[in-house]
């Protein structure tokens, strides 16, 4: 593993790039914690924003005022201010408000703070996503499900929710992929992600277009892989007679 | 003699919105008045002019950042509409590898890489750190507004093409005369939505040092340092946004269905 290191950090010396910290084993380390973080952040706020997505897309849809409307006012105030400063109206007014009130004893660190920010914010856009979803799915489908004496939730889930699933899921996909680029706003919270992690290298040593080509290739290989369980989800999920 | 149209178009600014105004106004009237009485609004007050400035600056920089993004756009997505292999490829390059970069990584990309003056001649330019956001932002804009314009030439009909070159217009004609007169119609509402997600970004400029709004908030809360002022100041951050990008989503959408014809 070092030899193979030692050797590309020569090799990329030749077009006069300074790779030398990956041979340092502490600035290595704090890039693979980093890099991990940045994986765990993704996982979790994947699974999050998708199950946010839900709810409010069961909001948005339920037909009733006092919910639909709510959600409405929270997925337009989403979509149209930035992530950033969401970010920190939950993490410096809401952690604020949260630490006077329980003193030292918060629970919540920064990392669950962005976890709990960014899956609300993508939970808006899958929620819209999953509305248009559920909105095309025919209303003969939905008729012949409730004369086979299905209930509102069973209707929701065993015959709306998987037909739309498969409508939206390109558009989900594409969210998805916009959220793993957004979890580097972490690191302006001072979450040790992959960004926060080269910030740190690079204002010791100096490097920052080594760097930046790193993280540019870790990300593009992260949205390249979800790009790719998207494809084959969509080839899996596919049903004869929709979409093509 | 007026001609009566069959067609009865939305108006833009239907009467309901009238009543939301002026509850708005009344609203603002009445924080205004209350202001005198309280320390938090009263600071809010005293601020709101360094806030109104620092959002300015965002608003400079997401307009600079659309245009020389459009620019740069346009032309990179003509590079990938081009016959010619050796303009394709990189310009698809260009328009991946932009698209699919975090904001975030390249505005540092553009702040830290590039230098903070630049020499021309004898002389030194100073090359500012909101310029290098501009960038920053304009280089994934660039890379959106060429994907807008190859999706907008994508959805005419070919049979529109087959059609004029029946009628024996050259490459370059069909493209003047026929085609990019409807696109600029369909790029337009993908177009407004991307500069919305752009004046978003530039939050992004505070996290460089760019003496922003959301900077000044800081700046604010730190000084002040009340909670009440800290909780209304970060939440008049979220209304400003608000109030600058919902009026443009909303005309998007109008737009969207205006023109939906297709």
């Amino acid at each position: 593993m070092t030899h193979w290191l030692e050797a590309f950090v020569h090799w990329s010396a030749g077009f006069g790039l300074n790779y030398n910290f990956l041979v340092d084993a502490y600035q290595r380390g704090t890039l693979q914690q980093g890099a991990l973080t940045t994986l765990l952040l993704c996982l979790l706020t994947i699974v999050g924003s998708l199950l946010a997505g839900v709810g409010l897309a069961a909001m948005l849809t339920s037909g009733k005022p006092w919910l639909a409307g709510p959600a409405r006012v929270f997925v337009e105030v989403t979509r149209n201010t930035p992530t950033l400063v969401q970010l920190y109206c939950a993490f410096l007014v809401l952690n604020m408000l949260l630490t006077q009130a329980v003193g030292a004893a918060n629970p919540l660190t920064p990392f669950a703070w962005v976890v709990i920010v960014i899956s609300l914010h993508k939970g808006a856009f899958h929620a819209e996503a999953l509305r248009a979803g559920i909105e095309a799915v025919p209303t003969v489908t939905m008729e012949a499900a409730s004369s086979l004496a299905f209930n509102n939730r069973q209707l929701l889930w065993s015959v709306q929710l998987p037909l739309a699933l498969r409508f939206a899921l390109p558009a989900l996909i594409n969210n998805l992929i916009d959220l793993v680029k957004m979890t580097a706003v972490a690191s302006a919270i001072a979450v040790g992600d992959i960004t926060y992690a080269a910030i740190m290298i690079w204002t010791q040593s100096d490097n920052v277009l080594e760097l930046m080509i790193l993280i540019l290739g870790f990300f593009g290989l992260l949205s390249f892989t979800v790009n790719c369980v998207g494809r084959w989800l969509e080839a899996r999920l596919r049903m004869p007679g929709y979409g093509h | 003699m007026a001609i009566d149209s069959s067609v009865v178009l939305p108006r833009a600014w239907p009467r309901r919105h009238i009543g939301k105004l002026l509850l708005g106004m009344g609203a603002l009237c009445g924080l205004v008045y209350f202001a005198q009485h309280s320390p938090v609004l009263k600071a809010l007050l005293q601020w709101s002019p360094a806030l109104a400035a620092g959002f300015g600056q965002n608003i400079l920089i997401s307009l600079l950042a659309i245009g020389s993004g459009s620019v740069a756009g346009l032309l990179v997505g003509a590079m990938v509409l081009s016959p010619l292999r050796l303009l394709r490829w990189p310009a698809r390059l260009w328009v991946q590898v932009f698209r699919n970069a975090p904001w975030l990584v390249l505005i540092y990309f553009t702040t830290y890489v590039f230098p903070f003056e630049i020499r021309i001649g004898s002389t030194y330019v100073a090359f500012p750190d909101w310029v290098k956001v501009t960038l920053g932002l304009a280089l994934p804009a660039s890379a959106n507004v060429a994907e807008i314009f190859r999706g907008a030439i994508a959805s005419i009909p070919s049979t529109q093409w087959e059609a004029a070159r029946s009628l024996a217009f050259s490459r370059g004609q069909i493209f003047r005369s026929i085609i990019l007169p409807q696109c600029f119609k369909r790029m337009l509402p993908p177009w407004m939505n991307l500069y919305a997600v752009i004046t978003m970004g530039t939050a992004l400029a505070s996290l460089v040092g760019v003496h922003d709004v959301i900077d000044t908030a800081q700046i604010a809360s730190n000084t002040v340092n009340q909670t009440g002022f800290t909780v209304v100041i970060y939440l008049s951050l979220l209304v400003l946004f608000f109030a600058y990008c919902y009026p443009i989503s909303r005309f998007t959408q109008y737009l969207e269905r205006r023109y939906a014809f297709y």
